[in-house]
């Protein structure tokens, strides 16, 4: 193993670290410690014509295989040399939207365990990203002056977090709670503003609070009066009752018989093909 | 050097076509080849499928021959189905002789009457003077004493016959044995030949004489002694052929006298035939005692004489109907299955073929029924009959001067007289072994009647050995301890009877004296048979005691076991001193609440598991009181695997006492959150989820007392946090408990809202515990933790229309369907599918004590493989409960040792592929539920994942396998339990053998391509480790309880959360295998289908790099800063990371 680096060291001094077109490759390590390193696959974010996405061209950079220990704060503090930053944020798989700003509950959306991700950084100028692509590495995600958790300290920390704060949640769901009612209420006030009145062509909505309320418009219930037709028409039907019915059933039982045979046949094909007959 | 294993990963979706076979097939070579040998894999894959067949519509509705009318007709009335038919044929085809083999078989056997034709004759001499035989030849039998008046001679048996199965057609394979009966001539014989063994003296001369010719013959390839039926006065020869024929065919020659040689009369049961004076070289009974009869001895000299008669009876009954033919072949599979038909006193093939006349003869069977009614007809007989008490008898003659059947009771356990009405066939079958075989045929007799689908696999097809049939095996070595055990219960007659095979004549006393003592503990007791063994003719026969051990098999009955009492009679009453003498010194007086005043016996048992092994004190008791047969003699296996699954330091009981006390605090708990005051709707139900409220957790939970020094604290939330500078505490793991409310109309109707909504009742909950009840709680927003007596609960709660609310969508027209989505599975899963699980199994439980000792071991077992992480605990228990539910052909398991070879015997042969494992639970499911969902298993095989358990509850898409095991993980299990079935059947059935029952419990690790060694101090299970650790760190627990009452830390476990990094990042390059009750070792394996060059793609770089090979560019993993990787994610806990292949060298 040991050789083969040497190897691999040796090449990549010499033809620089392979990168595949459009790309700038960076190696990231863990610390100093580390011996070997990955590769941030780096590349000025651009788009298709005519495609959307929210992403400001020219000044976001992208970032593929961004390893599980660097975290949005540190991938900021390692390109921040380049120049000023917008925004960091990591993603699991590519995608063209930013997510929504809108912070989701941390009680009720837990961190999720993290593996290798992309990151899109968007530079407050666009002379940030043409200094990132030609970064030249390696960069350390964990140093003496900012240390990176991971490992038995890492889990502590996150076993600490996620001990909840029962105020903070009562509150939360109190708010949501309230925004909720309201919604609900204004809803209804609208539904009933609604009741009777016809709309432009006359139609008039019947709905489940309606003075004669009907049948809710459910897949279920229209399973159910299908299925109650049918009751009633097999039950006027005579059964056995023409000879060609008493022929007919009577052929319907040999040939059940007949594919119970067939399918006994291959059974026993199987068994013997596993030695199933061999009682020793 | 490639990427190797072959079958290792494959995408989901084709594991039809390539899975099973054997993977992790580069593992080296044994492995592969133990995998062959154990499981014929089917040639092509696809071939190992069954599919559903298809028929076209002309070839169903076709009209129907003559011929297929009558074959159908047929099936109805002869056979129980047309599968049935099918298979009985198949096997019968499997054992019987083929025809070219019948022709080689009969030309030998033309060479070996001509070879024992021309054997010189030798002139007569006395019996005593043995210098005329060769050195060569050894006398084939223990000449004690040895003294014998008579001379004997050798002439060439006046006749030679085939006697027994080959003849009749009924011999099945394998062992192919030919028998010979070689007439004696008269000259050889004398007047009185019968009296003190001279017969089977001569027997044996003659024997050995032959011998010594024929094995200079080149004709044979072997020539060996060995004993008729195993019994030790009547050895016999055995020619096998020279060169490739060798296994082809045994021919046994026996000698036999002329016929009408013996008066019959004087071969009675009551008779005499061996002299005390004789016998113990002593000079005539002082006393003039009348001499005990020998009816053994008469009736092995009756043997011979009516070998001849028995095969013409027999060939006139069965002759020329094939029904009955089959029928005896099945039988006789039958029994092999049992292993009831070899050694001494064995249920042998001939006496089931005598059975069957005797049936004919009675007209309970008729000429033209098939082999399977045949079969079934005859079990239908054992089970309802005991020969025991009401014998049967073949003779019509009413000749006063025959013996009544009540003399043959007398002298026999078992009666069942031919047609002399002289000869009891089962003279040598003791009550124990014709009540095992009555026990046999009771369960199949039901087997067959529940109209099962495999019941002709179960039957027919499964072994059962003693170690998988019983619940406790016990063996009694050395065997010449036996000897002084008949001095002791003074068996002199039997022994003069037995010739002086002790084991026999001390097998019936000994048996009795258990039955006795075990009385309602005990179901049935078994025991072996000697096995009948060959020797070379230069050697002296064996010994009795060189057949082993004797064992002994008990079929245990639960519900007596939970008595750690033996009530005797009051102390007044006569029957008092009976029951002392029994018990010797363990029975005491004693007064009881009733105020009765009687002898008892009281054992000592605390736990379950103790009282399970009652029945080992008594028996070493016993046989110490009565036979002197020391404690050191019985070597009792019954509770040897109990230690893996005994916490630390609780070496006196297996857990089943921890668990009932959780399970107890868990019903407290249900009690306090019923009558809870305040909540906005009542508590409705209260369920468990959890393996530990079902008995099947492997290491029941101890309630916690932390220590307050060895934490952090958070003191605002009441909480105890672990400190990086202390080893990692205890392992705490919540109960879960689902909390169902009153229905309302006032839940929101969005999916958002109903989960604030369940939040704000989690708060609620917990403001009320501690308020009401001063319980220690914390809530979050899907639970409430509660800590009650130590114990841990964690309380759900759920809103019945929740999953239908997540099911919800609206098409376009505003019609609401329902769909299932993720979401709502997972749901409906954890809140009604797992408690209906949960108190379904917890029911079982309280049928069957065992249960939980079973289905634990089973976890400790999988776990212990590192393979825990593919089976939810579901799907172990389930097959673990699925012993208790089906255990056919056995009997539900009453002990944990038995129930886990059980495990092992089910994963290692089931045919997972074809088949869907049904749970019957609550037997709910009727016979043609089952056979539907069998039709409808084969319909959607593919969309099934491979391991289908089915429950009446789950009854389509195997909830509890759904995500996982994966075709190689289940592969690789049932290749493991192949493996180690032998092993510990091997360990358990060898008394001699003391070899570590753990063995079977060790993982192989060499498989695993990279080894990642983990800290003791971070591993908190640390100390439930399969070999467990003399010393390992504390973990912040009191022995007493603390003032304490934080909450403490929950769930956490290193260990586990570094594997849920790995896999999260690394699980699309390798898999990871972990034993989480303890395990240092986390293995390794890559996936080779990801180490193939990739071009590269913006989605798939995790973890790779770029490299150009040959100018082109690919992406590869990144192994060596992965590797490194292991290291930095698990800091602290990884001790070191070994790379021990180099196999993803790309």
């Amino acid at each position: 193993m040991v050789a083969r680096r040497r190897k691999r060291a040796a090449r990549d001094a010499e033809e620089g670290i392979p990168s595949p077109p459009g790309y700038s490759a960076i190696p990231i390590k863990f610390s100093e410690k580390q011996q070997a390193s990955h590769y941030l696959y780096l590349r000025a974010h651009s788009v298709r014509e005519g495609t959307k996405s929210t992403w400001p061209q020219k000044r976001t950079l992208f970032i593929l295989n961004v390893p599980p220990y660097c975290t949005e704060e540190c991938l900021s503090r390692l390109l921040s040399p380049c120049g000023p930053i917008q925004s960091v944020e990591l993603q699991e798989k590519p995608d063209l939207a930013e997510s929504s700003k809108e912070p989701k509950s941390k009680f009720f959306h837990p961190n999720p365990v993290l593996g290798f991700q992309v990151a899109y950084v968007v530079f407050q100028k666009p002379g940030g990203v043409l200094a990132a692509l030609t970064l030249k590495g390696p960069l350390l995600v964990s140093t003496e002056s900012h240390p990176v958790k991971s490992g038995v300290h890492k889990w502590i920390s996150d076993y600490a977090d996620s001990v909840p704060d029962p105020e903070a949640l009562r509150l939360e769901v109190d708010s949501f709670m309230e925004a909720y009612d309201q919604k609900i209420a204004e809803e209804e006030a609208k539904a009933k503003e609604e009741e009777g009145v016809p709309d432009d062509e006359g139609w008039v909505k019947v709905t489940r609070r309606s003075r004669r309320p009907v049948l809710p418009r459910t897949e279920a219930a229209s399973l159910r009066v299908l299925e109650r037709e049918k009751q009633k028409r097999a039950r006027k039907e005579l059964l056995n009752f023409y000879a060609w019915q008493h022929r007919e059933t009577k052929m319907e039982h040999l040939a059940q018989l007949r594919k119970k045979f067939e399918e006994d046949k291959q059974r026993i094909e199987l068994m013997r093909a596993q030695r199933k007959f061999r009682p020793y | 050097m490639g990427p190797a294993p072959a079958g290792e990963q494959l995408p989901e979706a084709t594991w039809k076509s390539k899975a099973m076979e054997p993977a992790l097939e580069s593992t080296g070579k044994e492995r592969k080849k133990a995998t062959s040998r154990k499981r014929a894999v089917p040639g092509s894959p696809v071939e190992g499928f069954l599919q559903p067949v298809k028929l076209s519509q002309e070839e169903l509705y076709k009209e129907p021959t003559n011929e297929e009318l009558n074959r159908l007709r047929e099936t109805e009335i002869l056979f129980h189905s047309s599968l049935l038919r099918l298979q009985v044929e198949e096997l019968l085809k499997e054992v019987k002789l083929s025809e070219k083999k019948k022709d080689r078989i009969d030309a030998f056997l033309r060479e070996v009457n001509q070879r024992v034709m021309r054997v010189p004759s030798i002139s007569e001499r006395e019996l005593t003077d043995q210098a005329w035989l060769p050195a060569g030849v050894r006398v084939p039998l223990h000449q004690v004493p040895y003294t014998v008046k008579g001379c004997f001679c050798f002439m060439p048996p006046a006749q030679v016959t085939v006697v027994g199965s080959y003849l009749l057609g009924t011999c099945i394979r394998p062992d192919i044995n030919v028998d010979l009966a070689l007439t004696m001539p008269r000259e050889i014989l004398q007047d009185k030949d019968g009296l003190n063994q001279r017969y089977f003296r001569k027997r044996a001369l003659y024997l050995a004489h032959l011998a010594h010719h024929l094995a200079q013959d080149p004709l044979f390839g072997s020539v060996r002694f060995s004993y008729t039926n195993g019994c030790h006065l009547k050895p016999s020869l055995l020619l096998r052929p020279h060169g490739k024929d060798e296994r082809l065919v045994t021919i046994r020659l026996h000698p036999c006298p002329p016929p009408d040689f013996f008066r019959p009369c004087r071969l009675l049961p009551a008779k005499n035939n061996v002299r005390s004076a004789w016998y113990q070289g002593q000079s005539l009974a002082e006393d003039g005692s009348p001499e005990p009869p020998t009816p053994h001895y008469n009736t092995w000299i009756l043997q011979d004489v009516a070998l001849e008669s028995h095969v013409q009876f027999l060939s006139t009954t069965l002759g020329s109907t094939q029904g009955l033919k089959d029928g005896v072949a099945l039988l006789k599979v039958w029994l092999r299955q049992r292993e009831l038909s070899k050694g001494l006193g064995g249920f042998s093939g001939f006496l089931v073929s005598m059975l069957v006349a005797f049936l004919v003869s009675t007209r309970k069977i008729h000429s033209t029924m098939s082999g399977y009614q045949v079969l079934r007809n005859v079990l239908q007989f054992l089970a309802t009959t005991d020969l025991t008490v009401n014998g049967i008898s073949l003779c019509l003659s009413s000749d006063p001067s025959l013996p009544a059947l009540a003399d043959f009771h007398q002298a026999f356990s078992v009666v069942f007289v031919d047609s002399s009405g002289r000869l009891n066939l089962c003279a040598d079958v003791t009550a124990s072994t014709y009540h095992q075989v009555q026990h046999e045929a009771r369960l199949s007799m039901a087997l067959l009647d529940s109209k099962a689908d495999d019941a002709f696999q179960l039957l027919l097809m499964t072994p059962k050995p003693m170690i998988r049939a019983f619940d406790h095996i016990l063996h009694l070595h050395p065997l010449s301890r036996l000897q002084a055990a008949c001095h002791r219960l003074k068996l002199w007659p039997e022994l003069q009877d037995n010739g002086g095979d002790y084991v026999s004549a001390a097998l019936g006393p000994l048996t009795t004296l258990l039955e006795q003592g075990l009385g309602s503990r005990l179901h049935l007791l078994v025991h072996s048979r000697p096995p009948v063994l060959e020797w070379d003719i230069s050697q002296d026969p064996p010994k009795h005691k060189d057949s082993g051990s004797l064992a002994l098999g008990l079929l245990l009955r639960p519900e007596g076991l939970t008595s750690v009492l033996e009530l005797g009679p009051e102390a007044d009453q006569p029957e008092a001193a009976e029951f002392r003498q029994f018990w010797g010194s363990r029975s005491e007086l004693r007064r009881f609440q009733d105020g009765a005043i009687r002898e008892a016996v009281v054992w000592e048992a605390a736990s379950m598991s103790q009282k399970r092994l009652i029945p080992h004190q008594v028996v070493t008791h016993l046989l110490a009181l009565h036979a002197d047969i020391p404690e050191t003699c019985v070597h009792y296996v019954g509770g040897l695997l109990d230690s893996l699954i005994q916490g630390f330091k609780q070496t006196s009981s297996t857990g089943e006492e921890a668990l009932a006390a959780a399970v107890r605090c868990y019903d407290d708990l249900s009690r306090l959150l019923w009558g809870l005051e305040g909540l906005p709707l009542t508590v409705s139900a209260v369920q468990g989820a959890h393996p530990v409220l079902r008995y099947t957790e492997v290491f029941p939970p101890t309630p916690v007392r932390p220590v307050s020094s060895f934490y952090k604290h958070l003191r605002e939330r009441a909480s105890l946090l672990p400190r990086p500078d202390k080893p990692c505490p205890a392992y705490v793991e919540p109960m879960t408990v689902v909390c169902h409310l009153e229905g309302s109309g006032q839940w929101p109707q969005d999916a958002e809202a109903v989960r604030r909504v369940r939040a704000a009742f989690q708060l609620r909950l917990a403001e009320l515990l501690t308020q009401q009840h001063g319980l220690q709680c914390r809530a979050t927003a899907t639970h409430t933790d509660v800590l009650k007596d130590g114990f841990v609960f964690r309380i759900r709660v759920a809103y019945q229309r929740e999953p239908q609310i997540l099911r919800e969508m609206r098409s376009p027209e505003g019609m609401i369907s329902l769909r299932d989505t993720p979401a709502s599975l997972r749901l409906e899963r954890d809140t009604r599918q797992l408690p209906l699980l949960t108190s379904a199994l917890h029911g079982l439980q309280q049928q069957h004590p065992a249960f939980s000792g079973v289905a634990r071991l089973a976890k400790r077992w999988v776990r212990a493989q590192l393979l825990g992480e593919g089976f939810t605990d579901e799907s172990l228990d389930l097959v673990a409960a699925a012993l208790f539910l089906h255990p056919e052909p056995f009997t539900p398991p009453s002990s944990p040792q038995v129930g886990f070879i059980r495990f092992l015997f089910l994963l290692s042969t089931f045919d997972w592929k074809n088949n869907p494992l049904i749970v019957n639970l609550n037997n709910e499911l009727t016979a043609e539920e089952q056979a539907e969902i069998r039709s409808g298993f084969l319909a959607a095989r593919t969309q099934l994942p491979i391991m289908v358990i089915i429950t009446p509850q789950d009854r389509k898409s195997s909830l509890w396998t759904q995500d996982g095991p994966s075709a190689q993980i289940l592969q690789q299990l049932v290749v493991l339990a192949a493996e180690a079935l032998p092993i510990l059947e091997k360990q358990l059935m060898d008394p001699r053998d003391s070899g570590d029952i753990r063995t079977v419990f060790r993982p192989p690790l060499d498989l695993y391509d990279v080894l990642i060694r983990l800290s003791p101090r971070h591993i908190p299970r640390h100390r439930q480790a399969v070999d467990s650790p003399a010393a390992s760190f504390c973990r912040g627990l009191l022995r007493e309880p603390g003032p304490s009452s934080l909450m403490p830390v929950l769930g956490y476990d290193p260990p586990q959360l570094y594997l849920a990094q790995l896999r999260e990042a690394f699980g699309h390059l390798a898999l990871f295998f972990y034993d989480q009750h303890g395990g240092e070792v986390i293995g390794v394996l890559w996936k080779p289908t990801s180490f193939q060059p990739q071009p590269f793609k913006a989605s798939s770089t995790k973890g790779r790099m770029v490299v150009s090979q040959g100018g082109e560019l690919g992406t590869v993993p990144n192994v060596e800063a992965i590797l490194e990787d292991f290291a930095v994610l698990g800091e602290g806990l990884v001790q070191a990371v070994e790379a021990r292949s180099e196999r993803w060298t790309v």
